[in-house]
C-alpha cells in the first residue's frame, strides 16, 4: 500500500474523468502551473459529502480565489456520470470541478484509499483536502474518521493557504 | 405461462440450488422457472437489508436491471419508461416494480429522486454485484465505469419464481427491456 501523500510530494500522473468515460483528464497536466485545492470524498450523494463537505467548498469558493487558488477539484471513486449528476445536484457549477476516480487509481496513488466494500461496494477515497501548487503538495488535511468533516473542511484549509 | 427471452438467450451451466440456499460462488444463470435466490440486497438511505425471496413472495413483480444509475440510456429511456407506465403495469396485475443496479443506495436514491420514481419504482442496490454475478447477469464495465455492473434485463417474477427474463443484447440500448415492450407480453 502506498504511504499517504505529504507536503513536498508531487501529484501522481493519474487519469481521472470529467463527466463521461470518454473525457479523460490527467490530473498533473490539469494542475500544472496552478494553485489548486483538491478535495477527496468517500462517495457522491453520501450524507456527509453531500450536506457538509462539498457545500463548504462551493460556499468558500470566492475566499479561496482571493487566496490565489485557481481551481477547486473534488474527486471520488464514483463513475463519471454519477459525478456529473452530483455536480448538478450540488449546484457546484463552475466552482468545483468534479472528477471521477472510477478505478480508485488516484486514491491509491495518494495512499488515501479506504475499503468501504461492505457499505458502498468498493474501495473508496478517504475524506481529505489538499493544497497543491504547480503539482507540488503544500498541505494535506486528512480526516481520521471519514464520516466526519473537521480537518478537511474548507474553512480549515483557508487557514493554511 | 413460461416465456423465454426473445432478444437473447442465457446459457446456464449449472442449475440453481434449492430455494433457501445461497448460490455457489461460480457464475451460473438464472432462467425461467427458477426461484430467486435467498440473497440480501440493500434498499434506501437507511441501508435496509432486503431478502429477495421475502420481497418477491406472493406477489407478481417486475425486476429490471440497469448498468448504471445516471448513465445515459438508463436515465433517458429505461427508468423513465417504468415510471411512466407504472399504472399500466399495475392494471396488468403487477403489484411491485423494482430497479436493480450495482450502485450504492445513496446514488440509487438520488437517481430515483431525479426521475420522480418515488412511490412507483423501488431501487435495489446490488452493491457488491453478488446477485448479478450469481444470476449470470453481470457485465464487466471496469474500463468505463470502474467495475462489474448489471446487464440490462427485465424479469417478471411470480411468487418468487422467474416467469419471464429478457436481456438486452446491446447493454447501451433499451429495446425489449422497456416497459412498453414488456406490457405487450403481460
Amino acid at each position: 500500500m502506498t504511504s499517504q501523500v505529504k507536503p513536498g510530494d508531487r501529484l501522481p500522473q493519474v487519469t481521472l474523468f470529467d463527466g463521461a468515460p470518454n473525457k479523460p483528464v490527467r490530473i498533473d497536466e490539469l494542475c500544472a502551473g496552478k494553485s489548486v485545492v483538491i478535495v477527496g470524498v468517500p462517495g457522491a450523494f453520501t450524507p456527509t459529502c453531500h450536506s457538509s463537505h462539498l457545500p463548504g467548498f462551493v460556499a468558500d469558493f470566492d475566499k479561496l480565489k482571493a487566496k490565489g487558488v485557481d481551481l477547486v477539484i473534488c474527486v471520488a471513486v464514483n463513475d463519471p456520470f454519477v459525478m456529473a449528476a452530483w455536480a448538478g445536484a450540488l449546484g457546484s457549477g463552475d466552482k468545483v470541478l468534479m472528477l471521477a476516480d472510477s478505478r480508485a487509481e488516484f486514491a491509491k496513488a495518494l495512499g488515501m484509499d479506504i475499503d468501504l466494500t461492505a457499505v458502498l461496494g468498493s474501495v473508496r477515497c478517504r475524506r481529505f483536502s489538499m493544497h497543491v501548487v504547480d503539482n507540488v503538495v503544500k498541505s494535506v488535511n486528512a480526516e481520521e474518521d471519514s464520516s466526519k468533516v473537521d480537518a478537511s473542511s474548507s474553512c480549515r484549509l483557508l487557514t493554511k493557504i | 405461462m413460461h416465456r423465454l427471452g426473445f432478444c437473447a438467450g442465457q446459457l446456464g451451466s449449472l442449475r440453481l440450488r434449492l430455494a433457501g440456499q445461497l448460490l455457489p460462488a461460480r457464475a451460473m444463470s438464472l432462467k425461467v422457472g427458477d426461484k430467486l435466490p435467498a440473497m440480501e440486497l440493500v434498499e434506501g438511505l437507511e441501508m435496509k437489508k432486503v431478502n429477495l425471496q421475502e420481497l418477491f413472495a406472493g406477489q407478481r413483480s417486475i425486476l429490471f436491471g440497469v448498468p448504471g444509475a445516471f448513465t445515459p440510456t438508463c436515465s433517458r429511456v429505461h427508468l423513465p419508461s417504468y415510471v411512466r407506465d407504472y399504472d399500466k403495469l399495475k392494471a396488468k396485475g403487477i403489484s411491485q416494480v423494482f430497479c436493480l443496479a450495482v450502485n450504492d443506495p445513496f446514488v440509487m436514491q438520488a437517481w430515483s429522486d431525479a426521475n420522480g420514481a418515488e412511490g412507483k419504482v423501488r431501487m435495489l442496490s446490488d452493491t457488491q454485484a453478488i446477485f448479478v454475478e450469481a444470476a449470470g447477469l453481470s457485465l464487466d464495465l471496469s474500463h468505463l465505469l470502474g467495475g462489474l455492473r448489471a446487464k440490462r434485463f427485465v424479469m417478471v417474477i411470480e411468487d418468487g419464481v422467474v416467469k419471464q427474463l429478457d436481456v438486452e443484447p446491446d447493454p447501451t440500448k433499451a429495446t425489449c427491456t422497456l416497459a412498453d415492450q414488456l406490457l405487450q407480453s403481460l
